[in-house]
């Protein structure tokens, strides 16, 4: 009898317990007729970086730098014209207090021998290191040399860069990257017939090699060494410490590419990819060995200048977390290795990042702007480097395709989506005539990857790869477009893409758009929720006495 | 006559302009000094020179580290004048880079040799009076966090720095899969049985104390 009494009281509290544990209200509750107010929060925008800083306004105007003219730049930053001046005339020619202005070593760029007594050299030496940005230290939880490709976002990348001189970093205090080392890889100008030794001396800890993408080059060298960079056909990697010269004498003009061949899915999307321009040959033709940064070519080859009146390279690639994971969370380059030839599977993965000339939105509007006067005609080169097609999107303009992949095109072909495979390289006509097609006047005009991931950052936009291209009269003498849409401060906020700052944090719509206060719980649920358990209790206290009276 | 003293001008505004520096094809020298005493050192107390090579195979002995020094510490009297020979064998720039001296001589604190590639370079430098370690390090992105750092202590130094290969650890090791071997079972055992024994001590030791006497 006692234990039927004992099993009817436990079935009486389990139904009560489970009763109040069902109705007890959750974590979210219905609203009625009217939603909870907006909470009065109004998000910190202290760590908010200004759109434009730049200790050098001096550099935008137009110049001459030891004979070598530099056409003006008027975007907040432009590129170095010491850096030009030296990468035009040689590190071997220029003078030495051009060259201590770029942190180029002396033999970065050395041009000498005029063959055909044309005015320029034609024997070009280029010498390339692999650098590292955003890499582990054992020395501490910091990522070294920094590199940011927009406010507080800075996945790990390998760049090949111009042979520096003196520190990685900007200085001994200043741990960010030297301006030399930033991504991408720098676009290089050779002209057409000159022979050039381009030298890869690897810096970095793991192996490497350069694969001339679509340059004119032979398979092998006079003395048998692999000419084409690719480790399971021509050569054996090139292993830290080491360095390999490639000789090349390209035949034909065009937009190519040059990228490391060693774990393709890995090393060239990590960044070790660079535009190659062979240029036509003319007399007296200097170029611009190096566009460090990509962007606009301040000092064009003649036959672009004899047919365009601006010239910009534009390099579009993307990051994946999952790829540069090892280098962030390693110091130990066997696990790096490990971490990437064996634990990373590409085909799991998605890019997380995505740049236009080594920078994410904002980013992109201080040194990847398209600055256009009206009546104009410019030539984009424009390379995928992404794992995906890039669809190349204008507001305001329909581009025209001449030439693909180095190759002029039979029927060029104007519009305003130009899909580019995955390593494809396209020449581009913008032309600013307000004709109705290929302009509809001036303006500041969107030009994004249409591949709409692509205009996010880590899945936070808009980032990622937008950039524009703005008619003069729209950007101000600070190179700071005249933008008359949402305020853009909350995105030089560190927090913006850690999802810290809402969207609209600044908009005239943010009281709209401003997080929801809460809703007290449901009255109804809240009582009979307590009800429940108070039997539970009751019913509990009743059993126990009843278990210590003597039967 | 006005040919020569341009050419002159030429020769040595660039010398003029960034003085303690050389740089060509193959190396460069910042912030060389072998006769200006740092404050507080009434003399050059000494010479010494030391022979540093860089390079990959420097790293051999210390798994997991790429480019090391030959040498990852030395020790000199204060207001020594150190000549350091730097010798470069890999085929890429390496470094030879001193931080924290005094700013009044050496312009952001630092004494540097670059090696181009295959090759050497000698330079200068005098150290302060105080006790201090000194960072040596080759700053070429990621060279230092792949072990090409080293120190140099004036007067014993005032400590070690983290991460030298083979001398200190690093700030934030890194974290490796755990493999159990007999040893490291064997020294568990042991510890099991130990607890055991202190709680059956610890009963014994109640036992005896509660049990009433005779």
């Amino acid at each position: 009898m006692k234990w039927l009494r004992l099993s009817a009281y436990l079935a009486g509290i389990g139904c009560s317990l489970l009763a109040a544990w069902w109705l007890f209200p959750g974590k979210t509750t219905e609203a009625g007729v009217t939603a909870p107010p907006s909470q009065k929060w109004i998000p910190s925008l202290s760590e908010t970086e200004e759109f434009c800083r730049f200790d050098h306004p001096e550099w935008r105007r137009a110049q001459t730098i030891e004979g070598v003219e530099i056409a003006a730049d008027p975007e907040c930053r432009p590129d170095n014209p010491y850096l030009i001046a030296a990468v035009v005339k040689g590190t071997n020619r220029v003078t030495m207090p051009t060259l201590m202005k770029t942190r180029l070593a002396m033999d970065a760029v050395v041009k000498e021998n005029d063959r055909d007594g044309d005015g320029d050299p034609d024997v070009i030496h280029i010498r390339l290191e692999v650098g590292e940005l955003n890499g582990s230290t054992p020395d501490g939880d910091f990522l070294i040399p920094g590199y940011r490709i927009a406010p507080g976002l800075t996945p790990g990348l390998w760049v090949f860069v111009p042979k520096m001189r003196g520190m990685a970093t900007v200085d001994a205090v200043n741990l960010d990257a030297a301006p030399l080392l930033r991504a991408p890889s720098p676009p290089i100008r050779v002209e057409q017939g000159d022979t050039v030794y381009l030298t890869l001396e690897n810096t970095h800890y793991l192996p490497h090699t350069i694969h001339l993408h679509g340059v004119d080059h032979p398979y092998r060298q006079a003395d048998g060494q692999g000419n084409d960079g690719v480790p399971i056909t021509s050569e054996k990697p090139l292993l830290p410490g080491e360095r390999r010269t490639y000789i090349i004498r390209p035949r034909r003009a065009g937009t190519m590419l040059y990228h490391c061949h060693v774990q393709t899915d890995k090393h060239m999307l990590m960044g070790l990819q660079g535009l190659f321009i062979v240029e036509e040959n003319r007399p007296d033709n200097w170029l611009q060995t190096f566009n460090v940064g990509g962007g606009k070519v301040r000092h064009p080859s003649r036959a672009v200048r004899e047919k365009y009146a601006q010239e910009y390279d534009l390099h579009y690639q993307s990051l994946d977390k999952e790829r540069y994971r090892p280098i962030q969370e390693y110091n130990d380059p066997r696990l790096v290795a490990k971490g990437m030839n064996r634990d990373y599977d590409i085909t799991d993965n998605e890019e997380d990042f995505f740049l236009l000339n080594g920078r994410a939105f904002p980013y992109t509007l201080r040194d990847s702007l398209i600055v256009v006067e009206p009546e104009q005609k410019i030539l984009l080169r424009v390379v995928n480097g992404h794992p995906h097609t890039l669809a190349l999107h204008l507001h305001g303009h329909k581009a025209t395709a001449i030439a693909a992949d180095g190759v002029p095109l039979a029927q060029p072909v104007t519009r305003d989506v130009h899909a580019l495979a995955p390593a494809q390289r396209l020449d581009l006509v913008l032309d600013t005539h307000d004709d109705g097609l290929h302009s509809f006047g001036q303006g500041i005009w969107l030009m994004h990857d249409h591949a709409e991931k692509s205009v996010t950052s880590d899945g936070v936009g808009p980032g990622g790869d937008i950039g524009l291209v703005v008619y003069r009269q729209y950007l101000g003498d600070d190179g700071i477009p005249k933008l008359q849409g949402m305020d853009l401060t909350p995105f030089f906020n560190l927090g913006m893409f850690q999802r810290q700052i809402p969207l609209w944090a600044r908009s005239d719509a943010w009281e709209i758009f401003s997080d929801t206060g809460p809703l007290p719980p449901d009255t109804l649920r809240v009582i009979l929720s307590g009800i429940s358990l108070g039997l539970a209790l009751g019913l509990t206290w009743a059993c126990w006495r009843r278990w210590r009276q003597p039967s | 006559m006005i040919r020569p003293v341009l050419l002159i001008l030429f020769l040595w505004l660039p010398v003029a302009a960034f003085p303690g520096h050389r740089m060509d094809m193959d190396s460069m020298v910042m912030n060389e000094n072998p006769t200006r005493l740092p404050q507080g050192c009434a003399g050059i107390a000494g010479d010494r020179t030391i022979t540093v090579r860089a390079g990959r195979k420097y790293a051999k002995p210390f798994p997991g580290v790429v480019f090391a020094y030959d040498q990852r510490s030395w020790e000199v009297p204060p207001c020594t004048r150190l000549t350091v020979r730097f010798i470069n064998e890999d085929h890429i720039r390496h470094q030879f880079m001193v931080h924290g001296l005094p700013p009044d001589l050496y312009p952001m604190g630092m004494f540097t040799i670059e090696v181009s590639g295959p090759g050497e370079e000698t330079a200068s430098f005098i150290l302060p009076p105080y006790k201090k370690t000194y960072l040596v390090h080759c700053d070429i992105a990621q060279h230092t966090e792949h072990g090409m750092k080293a120190q140099l202590k004036v007067a014993g130094g005032d400590g070690d720095l983290a991460s030298l290969p083979g001398l200190t650890k690093p700030v934030r090791p890194d974290r490796y899969p755990t493999r159990w071997t007999g040893r490291s079972l064997l020294l568990l055992a042991l510890a099991l049985v130990t607890g055991a024994a202190l709680v059956w001590l610890g009963r014994w030791l109640i036992r005896a104390m509660t049990e009433d006497q005779p």
